[in-house]
């Protein structure tokens, strides 16, 4: 039902109201350029005359998840409302810069790859040096993209888990029709063998829990890359990042273009204090994320160097309780790869009656040496 | 100003309280909306505030029929579109042995409308009035599903190889939810409208529960809001949603407790098991925190 008291909109608003979806995007939002159209037919069926009944209409049609819902009346009120605020457009030319920064880096790595066909295959052996090196001292750019892509083939390597809905068995406790059916044709139509189903079990699931603080700055960035890789291969592969708090990052990470992955894992980092809590965010996890993330086939993976500043008895206590939740709690710290180390901080002595494995994680060498154990353990 | 749309958002909002459901605006307006672009509503937020309600009382307020489809997980097309009723068809194929008929009749008759079951998506879009069709859960079932849902939710027709497409004789209204176990799909969250719902609001809770209890005096409701939005600020495992308020409500009415207030908390500590639902939850709740909670009341 078309609103009569709707005067027909005028070009500027027009233009202003077409311009949202941008802005929007421009503000991380999931949003596409044929949304214009779409909110062009909202503003005309709702009217533009009262900016509350706009602004709910208009944050059901281009909302997509809840946190895109809390971000969006202030949105609104910074594009639709007189100039009270002009933050938003500063921050949307600061995040044109860097889109545009993104790009020149895009281009930058199709030139090295460039340069790479002209230069004498990599060797076998230079990948093992490669992956046996500290993530620590691979501070070249040019080795950064090389161990991303070991990663990547790591991640394929990896024995894949497929699983059907429903498994054909021998025996089970519903009788599978389509298939008896099918069987019975061989004999005349008479079905003399009879084909069962039987339900499948829960899909495995992998939890990555990263440490971005900033002990592990030079660690964290490789992990980040590395979870990137196993989930791209895996279906089920949930990451969060923590130091103060802690954050779900497996939307971010399956951003198609790795630069803007990076920087909008940046952005999340950001708002953290200093420090590192990390019995803190582990209780937090416990209570918001792991009831529905972690159940009986799922394996935990800590990536930390155990330097916590917060409450070790809160530690111990949130992995006792995780480990009732989870098949298997695995720690890994980069610290362990040297060889006088011994996991004496406080962090590591209250976490360590908990785990079922703390390894060294410091190259790709030792993860490669732990995580397929690891998911064999799922199956 | 109060354009048109207000009034319309206005009288929704009532025929909605009328049905039983208290509604805030912005949902309100998404259903208004529901209905001018013809797509589907996603809802999402902690179990327990009243999604799946939404789906009840728009069927009820758009006087039809409403068609539930329960996700879970190995959910398939079989369980949902429709699926072949093979033991009756194995039965005709058996009778049909001795009928005269040609081969291909024979066929036709075994792949007619008689031996197809329905289940909620095809029966959805089949019916002769626009059904509302609710998806429970979806995130419970897996990706694959969602795929094939899109397909539907697109073009609002199914294929059945033996017998050819199934057109929809009428859109039905589409309400989804989600518990956030598994992130949905982009192209899903872009086919829809979107709504959080959040706990309710001291005020909103209290009109619920006045509407859905009218039996309980306006000083005991008052109090027990304030007790549940009190146990909602504690950091808890699973917080108590509207169903959880509701059935704690019931419990008080039952064992005659008419106040709330800080020598009861024993009789309190016994209804507690209608509010809080784990046992690490319940260790939060020693008596001293209850009599805390019901003084403040």
């Amino acid at each position: 039902m078309l609103n009569a008291m709707t005067p027909p909109l005028q070009a500027l608003a027009v233009s202003r109201l077409a311009g949202f979806p941008t802005f929007l995007r421009a503000n991380g939002f999931a949003v596409g350029g044929g949304d214009a159209v779409q909110v062009l037919r909202t503003a005309e069926r709702v009217g533009v005359l009262d900016p509350q009944v706009l602004r709910i209409s208009l944050q059901a049609l281009l909302c997509g998840r809840a946190d895109e819902w809390r971000r969006f009346p202030e949105l609104f009120d910074a594009w639709f409302l007189p100039p009270n605020r002009w933050q938003r457009p500063q921050r949307r030319d600061a995040e044109r810069g860097l889109s545009g920064e993104a790009s020149g880096g895009a281009h930058d790595g199709s030139g090295e790859r460039d340069d790479d066909s002209a230069r004498p295959r990599r060797t076998a052996s230079r990948d093992a040096r490669l992956s046996s090196t500290d993530f620590r001292a691979l501070t070249e750019r040019e080795h950064a993209l090389e161990i991303e892509a070991l990663m990547r083939r790591f991640a394929r390597q990896l024995k894949p888990i497929r699983l059907r809905r429903q498994r054909h068995a021998r025996a089970g406790r519903q009788l599978d029709l389509p298939t008896t059916i099918r069987r019975s044709v061989a004999s005349g139509g008479t079905p003399f063998r009879l084909a069962w189903r039987d339900r499948r079990r829960v899909r495995p699931r992998l939890v990555l829990l990263i440490d971005v603080s900033r002990s592990m700055a030079l660690y964290s960035f490789f992990y980040l890359r590395l979870a990137r890789a196993l989930s791209a291969e895996w279906a089920d592969v949930a990451s969060f990042i923590f130091h103060t708090g802690i954050t779900a990052v497996s939307q971010a990470l399956h951003d198609p273009d790795p630069w803007r992955a990076q920087e909008r894992l940046h952005l999340m980092a950001q708002g953290f204090g200093g420090g590192t809590r990390i019995g803190e965010c582990l209780a937090r996890f416990n209570r918001e994320h792991a009831p529905r993330l972690v159940h009986a086939r799922t394996a935990i993976v800590v990536m930390s160097d155990g330097y916590d500043t917060g409450d070790p008895q809160l530690l111990s206590q949130a992995l006792a309780q995780l480990k009732r939740r989870a098949r298997r709690i695995v720690w890994l710290n980069p610290l362990a790869n040297q060889a006088s180390y011994a996991p004496l901080s406080q962090g590591m002595q209250a976490a360590l009656p908990h785990l079922d494995l703390l390894a060294p994680g410091g190259d790709l060498a030792s993860i490669r040496a732990v995580l397929p154990q690891l998911i064999d353990a799922l199956h | 100003m109060t354009s048109a749309r207000a009034i319309e958002l206005a009288a929704l909002q009532q025929d909605l309280a009328r049905a039983g459901y208290i509604a805030e605006p912005p949902l309100a307006a998404a259903l208004l909306l529901m209905q001018d672009l013809q797509r589907p509503l996603l809802l999402e937020g902690d179990a327990g505030v009243g999604k799946t309600e939404v789906a009840k009382v728009l069927a009820e307020i758009r006087q039809t029929r409403l068609i539930r489809l329960q996700c879970y997980e190995g959910l398939d097309a079989h369980a949902a579109m429709y699926e072949w009723n093979y033991q009756r068809q194995l039965l005709a194929i058996k009778l049909l042995e001795h009928d005269e008929r040609g081969l291909q009749q024979k066929e036709q008759d075994i792949f007619s409308e008689r031996y197809l079951l329905k289940r909620p998506l095809l029966e959805a879009i089949t019916g002769e009035q626009a059904p509302v069709l609710l998806i429970d859960e979806i995130d419970r079932a897996d990706e694959a599903f969602e795929a094939y849902l899109l397909e539907l939710l697109s073009d609002f027709q199914l294929s059945i190889p033996e017998l050819g497409t199934v057109r929809a004789t009428q859109r039905p209204w589409v309400v989804i939810t989600s518990n956030g176990t598994r992130e949905l799909s982009d192209a899903l969250r872009r086919r829809c409208l979107y709504q959080y719902i959040d706990y309710p609001d001291y005020d909103k809770e209290l009109a619920i529960v006045r509407k859905k209890a009218p039996e309980v005096a306006l000083a005991l409701a008052q109090q027990i809001v304030a007790f549940v939005q009190g146990v909602r600020r504690i950091e808890l495992q699973k917080r108590p949603g509207i169903a959880e308020t509701l059935d704690w409500t019931a419990a008080l009415l039952r064992l005659d407790i008419s106040r709330i207030d800080v020598d009861g908390a024993e009789r309190i500590l016994d209804t507690l098991s209608a509010l809080i639902k784990t046992r690490d939850d319940r260790a939060a709740f020693p008596r001293e925190v209850v009599a805390r909670l019901a003084a403040a009341c």
